[in-house]
């Protein structure tokens, strides 16, 4: 599913320049679930953000599901965010505005998903992360929890095969945490790709394999 | 656009409504500037020329002047006159004449119903009313080919020597009374806008067949010939031919320019033209320039919305929305913007201009304001309006939304 050969990321501030991954070589296989540890500042959000396809890396090369993503342009990497990962982030990034419903129905929008198939896709998302009754309220009237959730069936409109959790229960409380990790767990168990940056041992105990980054390189 | 994605929109529009008031007002300024710069622009130039046709169409006037250089042994300082004769004259030898009209005029008394008063009298023919743009009130007529020839003693007369003579009553049938010899009037000129003239406005005049004409006055010579060509293009040459052939029959050098008098409104018109529309596209270009000013605000605007939007628009792209996404989301809504504010410049200047155009135009007593009040909402207005626009949203809107389509995913979506 996913391959890393020899990925560097180098930052460029002024005349420093701070290495973020050193030739980082790893493979995550179809239907892992995986989690991402280390210290801050190890690499883990630039890691996250190589294999989330909102960054490039520096050097070598990234092959997601047996294509090279270093060389695709803006629009192609945005159809590949679009239909192949699913994002969770810690902070839900929901669109405030937008009510529940709407925000589940974005992905599918930008996919060009019409009128009743998408309403349909949007109603099954709502179904089961359990929120259907709640699709007219915006992200401010939710738990977080329930935010989260919003944006696990957002995650998951386009069905994609690989969902990309960036500290998902870090803005939780334990019991909202734990819902959140069944769903995932169950999407793993549905054959889904999970790739989960934690600094939890009990949320990174969920998962089958745990790559501890440090400095930018795996830690041995 | 997708419901969903337009009821985004109005809901982020909502929020910026106070902040995007001020700019929605100098939009709406700029437009009423630039339209009723636009309107006035062409309703002055359709003024200046019905004003100036008020005078005449296409019309070459000639009168007689005096040499000012010697020719064939004959000295300067002669008199030059023309007489009845040259009508024919001319009309046989230049085939580029359409129209030609003898004129002769004499100062009396005018009188009917024991009122007196003292007007310029004119002899002339029928072919003078097209040329000269006398056109009779309902009721009336000008003098035709048969009053001519009969030497009938009819009368057409201005509108302010019926109001004069008459008052309100109807003039047509009744009889005024010319140096002692009583004649009928046939027509009372319409009012019409006249900025150029001889001997006073057409509305203080009293035209009389020219055969009548003659039998009240005993002056052999013309005060005037007008002529028309065939095309006004041919205005140049037919006044060239004019000069050699009278120059070769009353032996004037073609060339001195003051042996004859030639007024030749086909070329004053054309120049004045050139000068109307150097003022028309002037306004024009005053009024999209306050536009621009409009359109400014709406670029900073929209700058400062998509930094207030960074993260929304983080999210988008991380949720796999394409650049044009992102680029028609900040366009549309400056066009949102500009259409709310134009849409009511430009009702509020359409209304402006047809109340304008409801003020009445002093016809007597002709001046600024016959020329100001009657301004145009014309299709060319509208078409010019809507380009300037167009251009002004697609520049207020591209760059910002340029600026957000390439915005950086990751720190988009880290910005607070």
């Amino acid at each position: 599913m996913i391959e890393f050969r020899g990925i560097k990321k180098v930052y460029q501030t002024g005349s420093q320049s701070l290495e973020a991954l050193r030739n980082l070589t790893l493979e995550i296989g179809r239907g892992e679930f995986v989690s991402i540890m280390g210290p801050s500042g190890s690499g883990k959000s630039t890691l996250m953000n190589i294999i989330g396809c909102l960054d490039t890396p520096t050097e070598g090369e990234y092959i997601l599901e047996g294509r090279n993503v270093a060389g695709l342009n803006l629009d192609q990497l945005a159809t590949i965010r679009n239909k192949t990962i699913g994002f969770v982030f810690q902070n839900f990034n929901l669109l405030p505005y937008a009510t529940a419903w709407e925000n589940v129905e974005l992905p599918l929008l930008f996919n060009g998903k019409k009128g009743r198939q998408r309403r349909e896709r949007v109603a099954e998302l709502l179904g089961e992360v359990g929120l259907l009754e709640w699709k007219e309220h915006r992200p401010s009237e939710l738990s977080g929890g329930q935010q989260q959730r919003i944006a696990l069936a957002r995650a998951l409109a386009n069905d994609p095969p690989l969902i990309l959790a960036d500290e998902p229960t870090g803005n939780l409380d334990s019991k909202s945490g734990e819902e959140i990790m069944a769903i995932l767990s169950r999407l793993w168990k549905e054959g889904r790709t999970i790739v989960m940056v934690t600094h939890d041992d009990r949320i990174s105990s969920h998962s089958e394999r745990t790559i501890r980054l440090f400095d930018g390189m795996l830690a041995v | 656009m997708n419901p969903t994605l337009l009821r985004f929109f109005l809901s982020e529009y909502r929020k910026r409504r106070k902040k995007a008031a001020l700019i929605t007002f100098a939009l709406f300024w700029g437009t009423m500037s630039i339209i009723i710069f636009l309107g006035f622009g062409q309703g002055m130039t359709t003024q200046f020329r019905t004003s100036f046709s008020g005078l005449g169409e296409d019309l070459i006037m000639i009168n007689g002047g005096q040499t000012s250089r010697t020719y064939q042994g004959l000295p300067k300082g002669r008199r030059i006159q023309i007489f009845p004769t040259d009508i024919d004259y001319l009309k046989a030898r230049i085939p580029e004449i359409d129209l030609i009209a003898p004129e002769s005029d004499n100062s009396w008394l005018v009188s009917a119903r024991r009122k007196e008063i003292n007007r310029t009298i004119h002899g002339t023919t029928a072919e003078f009313a097209s040329m000269r743009t006398q056109i009779p009130r309902p009721g009336g007529r000008f003098i035709n080919p048969d009053d001519v020839r009969d030497g009938r003693k009819v009368a057409f007369i201005g509108w302010k020597v019926a109001g004069d003579l008459f008052g309100a009553e109807n003039p047509v049938g009744q009889t005024i009374v010319i140096n002692r010899v009583p004649f009928m009037v046939i027509g009372v000129l319409e009012k019409k806008l006249q900025d150029s003239m001889y001997n006073g406005p057409d509305a203080d005049q009293v035209y009389l067949p020219f055969t009548s004409f003659g039998q009240i006055d005993s002056q052999p010579y013309l005060d005037r010939i007008h002529l028309r060509p065939r095309k006004p293009g041919d205005s140049l040459l037919v006044e060239e031919r004019v000069r050699t052939l009278l120059g070769r029959k009353y032996r004037f050098d073609p060339d001195d320019r003051y042996a004859l008098g030639i007024w030749n409104t086909i070329e004053n018109a054309k120049e004045a033209m050139v000068i109307f529309k150097g003022i028309e596209v002037f306004m024009g270009i005053m009024g999209a320039l306050t536009l621009l000013i409009g359109a400014v605000g709406v670029t900073n605007l929209m700058y400062a919305v998509v930094k207030e939007r960074t993260q929304e628009i983080g999210i988008k792209m991380a949720l796999g929305a394409k650049r044009r996404v992102i680029i028609l989301q900040i366009v549309m809504e400056t066009l949102f913007i500009f259409v709310k504010g134009t849409f009511w410049g430009f009702v509020t200047a359409f209304n402006i201009i047809q109340l304008v155009r409801r003020i009445p135009i002093n016809y007597d007593n002709f001046d600024l304001g016959g020329y100001l009040l009657r301004p145009i909402f014309s299709m060319q207005t509208l078409f010019i309006f809507l380009g300037v626009v167009g251009v002004l949203i697609f520049l207020s809107g591209i760059f910002p939304a340029l600026r957000a389509s390439r915005l950086n995913p990751i720190e988009s979506l880290r910005y607070e």
